[in-house]
């Protein structure tokens, strides 16, 4: 709802697009779960996303194609009679990527703070680990905690990420188009 | 575009509509756009070229490039199109050189498209065909096997570590019984001692929620971490199953190491169970090899996978490079044709314009090739016809000055002048022709000289001897006619020449005609006035002694003869007297009118005259009745008394102007005038003669007018042409002179005489004379009295 308040030339964009991949609905992005909140100078992510690959982009990622997703965060400060003021922006990226000798996906967090990279045996369980928010921390300065504040979250699978001959057909295919859409909320108090 | 007709109204939406068009022409359909966008893309292809070959500089840019230029493709086209458009639109209006712009087009366009496409074909199929020839079937079971061998030799690997661990793991056991005490630090120890021995990268011992009981490294190992590897919590809960754990873990930078977790059993009842983990780097011999094929059979999987990718990039890269080409070599088809048919178009409309009569056309020369001599022999045409129509022109100026001069001159010539072609059609002919023909000559041009004939019988003497002197083909000739007029002839003398002959035609006539009757006329009053000279002196002479003799013989004799002839002889004589009386007047009249001018001329005013005169006659009677004046014959000349009253009346102009003239001759004319009037009355019940004096003012020049009328029978018809020649009378016993020498005076005078019948009866001679300089610097003489008098 506050997405739509906070309406930029994107929303439409990603709304449209969202219309046309309505039938690949099932295998798409959904930011299912963000708990946020204030802690000493920073934000504190806690949640879930939940990554569906489309079969393309399986398939891709099987063949040892490394994906990378992007998750977009704007903590956003309420205002009552203007529009909300953005306060900061982090864009993280984290990527997942085969590995043929071991078997195994290989997850690669660079959150701010932690850079870890994981093994897992199982795309299921690897692209869990990707959209896994665990205690994610974004550090934060100037921010009154007397105030509302909420967080827009957005995940989406970057397409300039991907090796060059495989972007023509990945901006010309809805299959690669998977994006989550905004999503905004409350950071608690 | 537009009908030429448009109203000041329109002028600016028309205006607006050709700026447009220009701006248009400048920036749409003009070159520079075009060239440097074409430029642009170029780069950019080569850009994106560079990217397809995962260039690190153009790589991140693949995408925008690949953007761009699809854009600069469409926006190429669409200027294309705009041109193709606008050129189309020429060709509707039939813009002249547009066809031939849309020939060479069409013909660039197939000579550019041909190739291309021929080239693009082939290219798709090699490049296709060259993608295909990465792969190979062999290298992929190659690869698959490389990678299975390395599994398997890892697998190998993976068993003994499982082994070792679980051999471990009872030591462990045992050794938690045996030393409880210990504690931790127990367990460490010999966690370092099994490390040690069994040559453990890391050896950690795990509670089964995974904290840490003790961990042992090989210090040698940069871990880069003070903190043990810990497993995920799918791995404890695997181990909390009793089941063994081992894989191989690709970690980060350190490469690969295999990493074995089992639970170990405490031998104490009630003790919790715990999980240990060997974590064992791989043998850097293994590590390398390991890593190599994973990373061979990686980049080849990727390959493979990227195939279709790869060939869609190219094959996109190179239809766009390729649709690139065609769309500049379309442009360039459309600027070369323009360029090529702009020199023809304009001599297209150079020839239109100089078709439509505009002869100082020239054409800009801007090149140096055929077609730039083309248009400046265009140019020196138009040069060479511009002088020529010029000149041509002031030659027909000439033409027509001379013709309008020579048109002049003819037209205040007095003689009349007709010209003639070669058939005797009428070409041309002066006003005074008409004038001395009495026919409206107009009607009769490019009319045969028959057809005048025909239509004005009275010319025929005249056409007639036309017709005959070009027949008998004389260069000149000469000849005199009458011309039947009314009631009297007049005589022409006719030349004719003929005209010089032009290109082997014949050539025409002028003819070239004098009015000679008055000339003849005048020749004859003049032999007329010597043959009255003459008889006047001759006969003059003798008359006296024989009226003497005669009055002599009746003196003498009358008494002495016998009573009964004294009678006869008072007969005879007073017949001779009173007939040599008779001739005495006669021959008076003969010298009268022969006696040449010898005019003593003074201001006289008419009035006064004609009332001197009228008063004498009225003296001469005597008798007096009133309001009419009984003319009678003067004494002698009928030999009778003719009593018969006439009423004179007169109507003088008080304010006319003195005239310079002889008064005694103008006395003669006015005296033979009331006497002819008075004679012409002989037998008119109510005679009137009425005479009457104005000023008219006639071409600038002003006349004293003088009207004698009378309401008698008027001229004899016949007469009325020859009435100013002597001998010309209509009485019993006039000498015709009166009005011959009343003609005379008054020419004598610089005046002019008219004698005509008038419409209500009877007969009206006017007299003018002109009011000279000298006459009028004089007072006028005239009194104030309107004289109309009844006498």
């Amino acid at each position: 709802m506050r997405a739509c308040a906070k309406t930029n030339w994107r929303c439409l964009a990603f709304l449209l697009l969202g219309l046309a991949v309505l039938g690949q609905a099932a295998a798409d992005f959904k930011v299912a779960d963000v708990q946020p909140k204030f802690a000493d100078q920073a934000l504190v992510l806690s949640g879930n996303i939940d990554l569906g690959l489309s079969s393309q982009v399986e398939e891709a990622l099987s063949k040892g194609i490394p994906l990378e997703v992007i998750i977009e965060v704007r903590l956003y400060q309420y205002r009552r009679f203007l529009w909300d003021k953005q306060v900061a922006t982090w864009t993280l990226h984290r990527s997942i990527q085969y590995h043929a000798l071991s078997g195994q996906y290989l997850v690669s967090a660079g959150d701010p703070g932690s850079e870890t990279r994981e093994s897992l045996l199982t795309q299921q369980e690897a692209l869990k680990s990707l959209g896994s928010l665990n205690d994610l921390r974004l550090t934060l300065t100037n921010v009154a905690p007397a105030d509302n504040y909420s967080v827009d979250v957005r995940a989406s699978l970057d397409i300039e990420a991907l090796p060059t001959p495989l972007r023509p057909v990945a901006y010309t295919s809805f299959a690669w188009h998977l994006n989550s859409g905004w999503t905004t909320w409350k950071v608690a108090r | 575009m537009e009908s030429g007709a448009l109203k000041s109204g329109a002028g600016a939406p028309r205006e607006r509509t050709e700026g447009w068009n220009r701006y248009v022409t400048r920036y749409v359909t003009g070159v520079t756009p075009l060239a440097v966008l074409s430029l642009l893309l170029i780069a950019a292809f080569i850009m994106m070229n560079a990217a397809a070959q995962n260039s690190a500089l153009f790589g991140r840019l693949y995408s925008v490039l690949l953007l761009v230029n699809i854009l600069g493709v469409v926006l190429l086209l669409a200027l294309i199109l705009l041109n193709l458009f606008h050129l189309l639109e020429q060709y509707r209006a039939r813009v002249t050189g547009t066809r031939l712009t849309v020939r060479l087009l069409v013909m660039f366009v197939v000579l550019a498209v041909v190739p291309v496409s021929v080239v693009f074909f082939f290219s798709i199929q090699a490049l296709n065909r060259g993608i295909d020839n990465w792969f190979d079937v062999r290298i992929e079971r190659a690869l698959d096997d490389a990678l299975l061998l390395g599994r398997t030799a890892l697998d190998a690997l993976k068993q003994d570590l499982v082994k070792n661990t679980q051999t471990m793991a009872g030591e462990i056991e045992t050794i938690s019984v045996t030393r409880k005490i210990g504690g931790p630090r127990s367990e460490l120890s010999l966690l370092n001692a099994l490390r040690e021995q069994y040559a453990i990268t890391e050896l950690t011992l795990f509670t089964q929620d995974g904290k840490i009981v003790a961990s042992s490294s090989d210090a040698s190992l940069d871990t880069g971490t003070l903190l043990p590897d810990r497993p995920n919590d799918a791995i404890l809960a695997q181990v909390r199953q009793g089941l063994v754990y081992a894989n191989l873990d690709a970690i980060g930078r350190s490469g690969l190491q295999l990493r074995v977790v089992v639970p170990v059993h405490p031998r104490e009842v009630g003790a919790p169970n715990r999980a240990l983990q060997a974590l064992q780097a791989l043998p850097p011999r293994y590590a390398k090899l390991g890593e190599s094929v994973q990373s061979a059979f990686a980049d080849y999987e990727k390959l493979v996978y990227l195939r279709g990718p790869l060939k869609f990039g190219f094959t996109l890269t190179l239809s766009l490079i390729a649709l690139l080409t065609l769309l500049i070599a379309v442009w360039a088809a459309i600027f070369s044709a323009r360029r090529l048919a702009a020199p023809i178009r304009e001599l297209a409309e150079g020839t239109r314009a100089v078709a439509q009569g505009d002869y100082q056309k020239q054409l800009p020369v801007t090149s140096h090739d055929e077609i730039g001599i083309l248009v400046e022999s265009f140019n020196d045409m138009t040069r060479r016809i511009h002088r020529a129509q010029s000149q041509s022109k002031r030659s027909q100026q000439e033409a027509e000055i001379q013709r309008a001069y020579l048109e002049t001159v003819l037209g205040h010539l007095s003689s009349g002048v007709l010209t003639f072609n070669q058939r005797l059609m009428l070409r041309t002919h002066n006003p005074a022709a008409s004038h001395i023909l009495g026919v409206e000559l107009k009607a009769g041009e490019r009319k045969p000289l028959a057809w005048l004939a025909e239509r004005y019988p009275l010319l025929q003497p005249f056409t007639e001897s036309i017709a005959q002197a070009t027949a008998a083909g004389d260069s000149e000739w000469r000849t005199q006619i009458e011309l039947p007029a009314n009631n009297h002839s007049r005589t022409l003398m006719v030349r004719g020449t003929l005209l010089p002959s032009w290109r082997g035609k014949r050539g025409g006539y002028v003819v070239v005609f004098d009015d000679i009757t008055t000339l003849i006329q005048a020749q004859r009053n003049a032999a007329w006035g010597e043959v009255a000279r003459r008889m006047a002196h001759e006969i003059k002479n003798p008359l006296t002694p024989i009226q003497l003799s005669a009055e002599r013989i009746r003196h003498k004799y009358l008494r002495q003869v016998e009573e009964e002839e004294r009678g006869a002889l008072d007969r005879a004589t007073r017949t001779i007297i009173e007939q040599v009386e008779a001739l005495k007047s006669m021959v008076n009249d003969f010298s009268e009118y022969a006696r040449s001018a010898q005019l003593r001329s003074r201001p006289v005013d008419l009035n006064d005259l004609i009332r001197d005169v009228v008063e004498l006659y009225k003296n001469e009677r005597g008798l007096a009745a009133a309001g009419v004046v009984p003319l009678h014959g003067v004494a002698g000349r009928t030999g009778r008394k003719t009593p018969r009253p006439v009423a004179t009346r007169l109507e003088l102009d008080a304010d006319l102007p003195v005239v310079s003239a002889d008064p005694g001759r103008l006395r003669q004319v006015l005296h033979n005038l009331l006497l002819n009037a008075r004679d012409a009355l002989a037998t008119t019940p109510k005679p009137v003669i009425r005479v009457s004096t104005r000023t008219v003012t006639e071409n600038l020049h002003r006349f004293v007018e003088l009207k004698v009328q009378d309401n008698g029978p008027g001229f004899p018809e016949a007469m009325l042409g020859r009435l100013y020649e002597p001998y010309v009378t209509s009485k019993e016993r006039g000498t015709g002179l009166g009005l011959a020498i009343v003609k005379r005076i008054v020419e004598e005078h610089g005046g002019t005489t008219h004698a005509e019948n008038l419409k209500e009866g009877g007969a009206c001679v006017t007299i003018r004379l002109p009011v000279g300089e000298a006459a009028l610097a004089e007072a006028p003489l005239h009194k104030p009295v309107h004289a109309e008098t009844k006498a």
